[in-house]
């Protein structure tokens, strides 16, 4: 689908996605079709031996699509990417699995999720995860800079899928993994771009 | 699209079951960055080919019959007498 969005349409999607996940930043409860929290990660089947050691507060705030981690493993040393990371529960999880001598970055544009992904990152105690806001299409990271780019939930939301996945391709290392979780559409696209504006993140 | 922008081994793996409306579902996908470029293997075949004649030179000019230094003196005038330049 190569459909041109405007500057105004981009806009417009991403004064809504902030409109929806600055709610969803205090608590995802009842924002989903799916379950979240501690029972959302439960029943994606995240690894428990990982999910038991993250703080109440931290495992509460998860609102994925599926777990990326069930993809391919999360090597000691490797550096890894979130996009999209939100309240960084993923982020977090992948700097555990990276060990001290990997890292984890998340990048988000909504403020109030990395607000809380900070927070999150203070309860873990953590030292090798950063955050910083920035849009998927355009990241502020050197060519081949990730061992492992993960995603979950937000690719759909992105108005520029290809220039977020050819950014994704440039910062991740020859031989380096893409592994993402996302909604996918089934069935036509509408044909209205209005409508599928009106509706982006359904 | 992954595969149109260059990401290799693309391959949808599974549905989570999470679907956020009746029209999606939650599905995990994953691809991989070629390991290297088509330059990158045009390095790597000249290296060879360099490490193939390396090892020859070090078999010619091994210690044998003729000592190290009378073979390169050898090559030396055998390369007079053909007009090489270097």
């Amino acid at each position: 689908m190569t459909t041109q969005i405007s500057q105004k349409d981009k806009n417009k999607i991403e004064s809504g996605i902030r409109a929806k996940y600055e709610k969803v930043a205090g608590s995802p409860e009842g924002m989903f079709n799916y379950p979240t929290g501690r029972a959302g990660l439960e029943a994606l089947s995240y690894d428990p031996g990982l999910i038991e050691n993250l703080p109440e507060a931290v495992t509460a705030s998860y609102c994925g699509v599926g777990n990326p981690f069930s993809l391919g493993p999360i090597n000691k040393g490797d550096a890894v990417l979130d996009i999209g990371c939100g309240t960084g529960v993923d982020t977090i999880l992948a700097a555990m699995m990276a060990g001290p001598e990997g890292k984890s970055v998340g990048v988000d544009i909504v403020a109030d999720m990395l607000q809380r992904a900070k927070a999150n990152l203070e309860l873990t105690g953590l030292k090798n995860v950063t955050f910083r806001e920035t849009s998927g299409e355009k990241l502020p990271f050197e060519d081949n800079s990730f061992d492992v780019v993960i995603s979950n939930g937000v690719i759909n939301l992105i108005p520029d899928k290809a220039a977020a996945m050819k950014e994704a391709l440039r910062v991740l290392k020859p031989g380096g993994r893409l592994m993402i979780a996302d909604q996918v559409l089934f069935g036509q696209v509408q044909k209205d771009l209005k409508d599928r504006i009106d509706t982006w993140f359904q | 699209m992954l595969k149109q922008l260059g990401f290799e081994s693309v391959e949808l793996v599974a549905e989570t079951g999470f679907n956020s409306s009746p029209k999606t579902r939650g599905t995990l996908f994953r691809g991989e960055k070629a390991l290297s470029t088509k330059d990158g293997k045009e390095i790597t075949d000249v290296k060879d080919s360099l490490a193939k004649y390396q090892s020859f030179f070090d078999a010619a000019y091994a210690e044998g019959s003729l000592d190290r230094k009378t073979k390169h003196l050898v090559a030396l005038g055998a390369s007079l007498a053909a007009g090489c330049e270097q």
